[in-house]
């Protein structure tokens, strides 16, 4: 009688720690852009595998389309709710700051990813060195320019990016023109800004082309316009063909094809999986043990060349969304 | 101060005027109302009908967005979240993203659309996260509606926006465990639909089947139970009038179809007196100038009618006091006006009757001292004695005795104890007895008759008619001349008359003379040419004429020598009459 009294007071805590553990799970919100960017698909896939793994809840939430009023809104709701980290990709306004800060008040972390805002309260930043990103890029079209003997020439260049407010893209245009400066006679004719939006930046493109097909060069400081298939860019594919030079930052499978078609000549790219696993273990460890991760986490490059350009397809699945 | 007749004409004007007014006014102003509450209500009737229909098609609208039982990628999606399958299910789960967005673009009103797990995992266009748990687990709470879908109560959702959730279970294909497929609306979407005009404050609520508010324009109300709901008895489309906090409403009801909710339009009837407000401004002006107006006639009329009436009264007063030299001087042709000249007429009768009557007695008097004047004239009554003593001296005692009681009698009945009017035939006794006096006198110079019917007896006269008229025939007619003579008095009927004719056959009378005594009679009333002539046959004419009337009175005939007739009209006069007559 005794024997069985105690079994079943064990199993009754073993149960009531069950619960008390699944109820105790961490809730981390990551708030990507929009949710309609699938460049984002990958941080998505990776977070929710590492959350499995540590055994955590994550909650991915943000706009459809980007829309930073909205979004502020939406985490200002989540500061509400019993959320106990936030990691998020933004821009780096006042509004943002702000926000971040009535998180942090609230006793809620915020670590930022993909996008940063460096002035803000957020713990922690996990992404590229963005400036090192652009000057990648840079390299990579000098290096284009040089072999094909226009390094004297005065060039024109175009530039797509996407929000004026982006910290991330403006260092990688930095990183750009710091390097290209340097190396060859560039002078950028105009600088479109598509919001992160990429049926915009198709439509920007596409109308550009065709009003300026001497351009010379265009930096993609962005993918938007490749998340649609090749087929969708008929300007810039006769302006590539006809040698118009391209290089870009991200790096996924419907931009590779167009690499490999030679219709871009060079694509940096980031790790969008190593943002999501690395922001969430280094949040949740926060959480759990209080060591305050650095500053800036860095997942690091990856470069699309003719050498590995296949090899890179092969990893790239297509996102078959669009 | 209720009791003259101008408090009375004024307050009957006012009441039989006013009544009326104020019935009429407060008749007409009732129709308005009524008419006013029935525009309303059937307004607010064919609100809420219309609420309804709107209010169940939107729903409907809606909840075709749930019958996604067979959508692949739906079952996809939940599949491969239940194996945790995140790198397979990323191509559904941005599909869904789009389709749950395309759908809320689709959707006025629709703020979102979601799939809930069991464990709490939400899908829905803000993402995939974990919703509250009391959100799902209230969903148990959810109604059951006529449709293949439930509906719940307002609550919080993702963005913490009070919404609507349309729920179906979800079977997904190869999963027996039930999915909440969800469709949430804004109640905004309920505020446009039932924001519908009901005067300046009224307004349309939505109540579940209990009275729980789940739609109020005013947002902290929502959640709460309504009073209004205890007025409404089913599917009621007659509007009724319910009273709370002193504060009259007229709430019309009319029951979903689909959730059983109720949807109640509540209009201020305090609004449709405020609508009525000018027109009720406007009929109390009106009242008020017309009960002004009114009293004022009523003020003028009454005065009108009652002032000369209380004039009447003063002058019926002054006249009762002695004051005849009262007229009333009242304009117009009306009765009152008409009763004023009546009233001057009877005063100036009345003053001319006393006139009349002063002059009549005064005449009375003045013949009765001549008459008195003439029978104890002193030879009238030395002979008489003489005669007496005669009588005594040669023992004819019973003939002295005869002759005073005849002159005994001829005075009392001279006198008559002062009364005007005696019986005819005391007045025949008298003329017998100063006839008898006088014929011992004269001897055998003249007989006479008294030929006088016996119904004329019962009859009243003026005293002293026939004493004088035959006085003149002894000594005007028969004593001057040399013949013998005869005097007849006679009394008869005529109609209503009676008739006295004393007939003489003395010497007559000359035409002259006769026409002077003619003028004399005729003329009763002008200024007599002959004042102090023929004053005893004047004054038996006036007098007849002053009691009798201008028919009646004295007329002379005669043929000189042969005969002299006085003839005397009087009007039948007896019985009670003459008591009046004696009275007065």
């Amino acid at each position: 009688m005794t024997k069985k009294f105690i079994l079943l007071f064990l199993i009754l805590l073993f149960i009531f720690t069950f619960i008390a553990e699944a109820d105790d799970q961490l809730k981390i919100a990551v708030i990507p852009k929009s949710l309609d960017n699938p460049i984002f698909l990958d941080t998505f896939e990776a977070v929710n595998q590492k959350a499995l793994k540590l055994g955590v809840k994550v909650e991915w939430v943000s706009t459809f389309n980007k829309n930073n009023q909205e979004l502020i809104a939406m985490i200002r709701r989540l500061i509400t709710r019993d959320i106990d980290g936030i990691i998020a990709s933004v821009d780096d306004t006042p509004a943002f700051r702000e926000v971040i800060a009535e998180a942090v008040a609230a006793g809620i972390p915020v670590a930022t990813f993909d996008a940063d805002s460096p002035s803000s309260k957020r713990l922690f930043y996990t992404g590229i060195d963005n400036y090192k990103a652009g000057k990648a890029a840079a390299k990579g079209l000098v290096r284009i320019v040089k072999e094909r003997n226009l390094t004297e020439k005065p060039l024109q260049a175009m530039i797509l990016t996407g929000g004026k407010d982006a910290l991330n893209l403006n260092l990688r245009i930095n990183g750009f023109l710091d390097y290209t400066d340097q190396n060859i006679n560039l002078t950028v004719s105009d600088t479109l800004y598509c919001n992160d939006d990429f049926q915009k930046a198709i439509e920007l493109l596409e109308n550009y082309i065709n009003k300026n097909p001497a351009i010379d060069l265009i930096f993609f400081v962005g993918g938007w316009p490749f998340y649609v298939p090749p087929d969708a860019l008929p300007e810039f594919q006769k302006w590539a063909k006809q040698g118009g030079v391209s290089v870009g930052i991200d790096i996924f499978y419907s931009a590779l094809v167009l690499q490999k078609e030679g219709l871009l000549q060079y694509l940096i790219g980031q790790d969008f999986r190593a943002m999501g696993e690395k922001s969430l273990e280094y949040l949740v460890k926060y959480l759990r043990t209080g060591d305050r991760p650095p500053g800036y986490v860095e997942v690091g490059l990856e470069y699309a060349t003719e050498e590995n350009i296949d090899e890179l397809i092969e990893i790239y699945k297509p996102w078959q969304v669009k | 101060m209720f009791q003259s007749i101008r408090t009375k004409l004024l307050t009957i004007f006012t009441i039989f005027g006013l009544l009326p007014l104020i019935v009429f006014g407060l008749f007409a102003y009732n129709m308005y109302l009524g008419a006013l509450r029935n525009r309303i209500t059937e307004y607010s009737t064919e609100v809420v009908v219309s609420l309804q229909s709107d209010v169940d098609n939107y729903l409907l609208d809606i909840s075709t967005l749930l019958n996604q039982e067979e959508d692949y990628y739906i079952n996809q999606f939940i599949q491969l979240t239940r194996a945790n399958d995140f790198a397979g299910n990323r191509k559904y789960t941005f599909r869904l993203w789009e389709n749950f967005n395309n759908q809320r673009s689709l959707k006025r009103g629709l703020v979102d659309t979601g799939l809930i797990f069991p464990d709490g995992r939400q899908m829905s266009t803000y993402g995939l996260f974990y919703g509250e748990k009391k959100t799902y687990y209230q969903l148990d709470n959810l109604k059951k509606t006529s449709e293949d879908f439930y509906i719940s109560k307002p609550h919080r959702n993702f963005l913490n926006q009070t919404v609507i959730s349309l729920v179906k279970y979800f079977k997904p294909e190869q999963d027996e465990e039930s999915i909440i497929y969800y469709a949430d609306i804004s109640l905004d979407s309920l505020a446009r639909m039932t924001n519908v005009k009901l005067g300046e404050k009224g307004y349309v609520l939505i109540t579940d089947q209990t009275g729980q508010i789940i739609y109020h324009p005013e947002r902290e109300n929502i959640g709460e139970i309504t009073s209004f709901f205890s007025s409404i008895k089913g599917d009621q489309e007659d509007p009724d009038y319910f009273t709370t906090q002193g504060k009259e409403y007229i709430v019309t009801g009319q029951n979903s179809k689909i959730t059983d909710w109720k949807i109640i339009s509540v209009a201020y009837s305090r609004e449709i007196g405020a609508e009525l407000y000018q027109l009720r401004q406007f009929s109390i002006l009106i009242i008020a100038m017309m009960i002004i107006l009114l009293l004022l006639l009523s003020i003028y009329f009454s005065y009108e009618v009652s002032y000369p009436i209380q004039k009447l009264q003063g002058l019926t007063h002054q006249a009762a006091a002695n004051d005849l030299s009262v007229e009333i001087d009242i304009k117009g042709d009306d009765e009152i006006a008409q009763l004023g000249q009546s009233f001057n007429k009877m005063i100036k009768r009345i003053r001319e009757l006393l006139e009349e009557n002063i002059e009549e007695q005064i005449m009375i008097r003045e013949l009765e001292m001549e008459s008195l004047q003439n029978q104890i004239k002193p030879h009238f009554i030395y002979n008489t004695l003489d005669m007496i003593i005669g009588q005594l001296e040669s023992d004819r005692n019973e003939e002295a005795t005869y002759l005073i009681e005849a002159l005994g009698k001829f005075f009392r009945l001279s006198l008559s104890h002062g009364k005007e009017m005696v019986m005819v035939a005391n007045e025949i006794q008298h003329v017998e007895n100063y006839l008898y006096i006088q014929q011992l006198r004269h001897g055998t110079r003249y007989e006479y008759m008294v030929n006088v019917e016996e119904d004329v007896k019962d009859y009243f006269m003026p005293k002293l008619l026939l004493q004088p008229l035959v006085e003149n025939s002894i000594y005007h007619g028969i004593l001057p001349g040399d013949k013998k003579g005869l005097i007849v008095i006679k009394g008869y009927c005529e109609g209503s008359d009676i008739i006295f004719e004393v007939v003489d056959n003395g010497v007559g009378i000359s035409p002259d003379i006769l026409s002077e005594i003619d003028e004399t009679l005729s003329n009763v009333n002008q200024k007599q040419k002959h004042k102090d002539k023929y004053f005893g046959l004047r004054n038996i004419n006036l007098r007849i004429k002053l009691k009798f009337g201008e028919d009646y009175g004295l007329s002379i005939t005669s043929k000189p020598g042969v005969k002299t007739v006085s003839k005397i009209r009087l009007k039948k006069t007896g019985g009670e009459e003459i008591v009046q007559a004696i009275d007065s």
